[in-house]
């Protein structure tokens, strides 16, 4: 269930006007539940809104051309097998590669290449994974150089959604004890690949102001595979590989916030995807109800 | 104090050294030889270079990075972004606890601030915008500030808009609500290596340098009262009327 939080209206101090304050007061409450009801969203006490479950779980906008980057990582591959029972994807990578689906070689360059790989793409998927081997300055570039190019022929081009992947590394150098959500600032550190993912966010946000296009940042926890991890020690970050790919796929679907923001935030939106087990560091809720995220691996 | 200045021969660096003759001892630096004989030693330095920043940061107090690349793509991600990755993880290893970052106002309060607002301050979220050099230098900032919090290294980040020359620019000519002159903005940077670094309310701190504007739209407040910025030139008269609106 997604929970939002609103302002609570605050009583004024002075007493004066306060039958009209109060007429407000009603007026207000009205029009947001009649909004909120709009928005598919239920009323369930003073301040807090839970989402509509039939609304959050409704089955992703089939039939989207798709391209993913980092086509040459295992993440990006199993991302397409799972999207392509029902969309057409291409996967783009900056090596070749042998592989099942469509595949361009891009080096996701300034240049008219880069603006052809989105040509008649609906979502782009950035997985934006630098190869194993990748020094700490090719981190850097691929997070933000081929990021922005990428973004850049993506705003030129008819692409309707930008779905970048992150990393929830980026918040855990909070105290473990909070209860940290996608509203909190990221903390990076100076590494160079989480320093990346940082700046990669920093990149995507500025067209999210600026483009028409809708921008979601998925920070994904540390990728296993269950059974690859059987028997080891449980990360609190975990997150199985299957989760990740029916997260992206939500975020197919996933609509704007309500217009009750301005429009750049309406086409802004970030998720933390982790598995969901005691122990674990993550809520998951925001994506559990924006996304209709559901999350099923348990660490034994 | 023994400093490293990175982009030496830009329109900015020589009223920089100009400001720190006689103050400290200064390697300039860029990637572009001089034209002219310089009273500074001065090595080629390419800021995308990690080993050419290593190098030249070699016993070193303090860098000064002017470097700048505005319209290619590539090059401007190399310079603008991955330069400051470059002298601050230089910094960090060299044990160099200051450093004088610059860019244009827009690395930090892009158009939309621009577009809206009044009384603008540096220590607002950075909004730079898509636009290719805002971005990148606000990229670059971003780097110099989480170095910053990890490191004991404090950045001071100039902000700049225009340019002027007192001794050319014409009463009621105009330009951009934003305006330093050249020798003020040299002034600045001697006032950046002087200042004693507990005075800064962090180790990373944003300044508009700007002469003082009668628009009210940007802000030298905090230049003023932090680095004890005075600006000398008076531009007001940019905007002074030359003759009446109405004939």
């Amino acid at each position: 269930m997604k929970l939002i939080s609103v302002l609570r209206y605050q009583k004024p101090s002075s007493t004066v006007d306060s039958d009209r304050h109060e007429m407000e007061k009603v007026t207000v409450t009205m029009r947001r539940r009649s909004f909120m009801k709009n928005a598919g969203l239920l009323l369930t006490g003073t301040g807090t809104f839970l989402k509509n479950p039939s609304e959050a779980q409704a089955s992703p906008k089939k039939g989207q051309r798709i391209l993913i980057t980092s086509g040459e990582s295992n993440l990006a591959q199993i991302i397409a097998t799972y999207l392509s029972q029902d969309h057409q994807v291409t996967l783009t990578g900056l090596t070749q590669n042998q592989n099942k689906f469509p595949y361009i070689v891009s080096e996701l360059d300034h240049s008219e290449s880069t603006n052809k790989l989105v040509q008649g793409i609906d979502t782009v998927i950035h997985v934006a994974q630098a190869s194993s081997s990748a020094d700490e300055f090719e981190h850097l570039d691929h997070q933000t150089r081929k990021t922005y190019n990428l973004l850049r022929a993506a705003a030129t081009g008819n692409v309707q959604r930008f779905i970048f992947l992150s990393s929830l590394e980026l918040m855990t150098n909070y105290n473990e004890d909070y209860l940290v959500s996608e509203r909190w600032r990221p903390l990076p550190t100076t590494d160079p690949a989480l320093l990346g993912k940082y700046l990669g966010e920093f990149t995507c946000r500025e067209f999210a102001r600026e483009e028409e296009f809708q921008v979601i940042i998925l920070r994904l926890g540390k990728i296993i595979n269950a059974t690859a991890v059987k028997g080891k020690k449980t990360d609190p970050l975990w997150v199985e590989e299957q989760e990740v790919a029916q997260a992206v796929s939500g975020a197919l679907s996933v609509k704007p916030y309500p217009r009750f923001h301005a429009q750049g935030v309406n086409r802004w939106r970030i998720f933390h995807i982790q598995s969901e087990f005691p122990g674990a560091r993550f809520s998951v809720g925001a994506a559990k109800g924006g996304l209709g995220y559901r999350p099923w691996f348990k660490p034994e | 104090m023994k400093v490293l200045i990175i982009g030496a021969h830009g329109y900015l660096g020589p009223h920089v050294v100009k400001a720190l003759e006689g103050h400290h001892e200064m390697l300039l630096t860029d990637i572009k030889p001089p034209k002219e004989k310089l009273s500074h030693p001065f090595e080629i330095l390419d800021v995308s270079s990690i080993e050419q920043v290593q190098q030249a940061s070699k016993g070193k107090d303090a860098i000064i990075n002017l470097s700048v690349l505005r319209g290619h793509r590539r090059i401007a991600f190399d310079v603008n972004t991955l330069g400051c990755y470059n002298i601050m993880r230089v910094a960090a290893e060299e044990g160099i606890r200051r450093v004088i970052n610059t860019g244009p106002h827009f690395t930090i309060t892009g158009p939309l601030y621009e577009g809206f607002d009044h009384a603008i301050t540096p220590d607002v979220p950075p909004h730079p915008s898509t636009i290719l050099y805002a971005l990148t230098k606000s990229l670059g900032q971003e780097i110099c500030r989480i170095f910053s919090e990890h490191h004991d290294i404090y950045v001071l980040d100039y902000l700049f808009y225009n340019f002027r020359d007192p001794a050319t620019a014409k009463k009621g000519s105009r330009g951009v609500p934003f305006i330093v002159s050249w020798a003020d903005a040299g002034e600045a940077f001697r006032l950046g290596l002087d200042i004693d670094l507990d005075k800064l309310p962090s180790r990373c701190e944003a300044f508009f340098i700007s002469g003082d504007m009668p628009q009210g739209k940007f802000l030298n407040e905090k230049a003023k009262r932090i680095l004890g910025f005075k600006p000398k030139d008076n531009l007001e008269y940019l905007w002074h009327r030359t003759q009446s609106l109405t004939k």
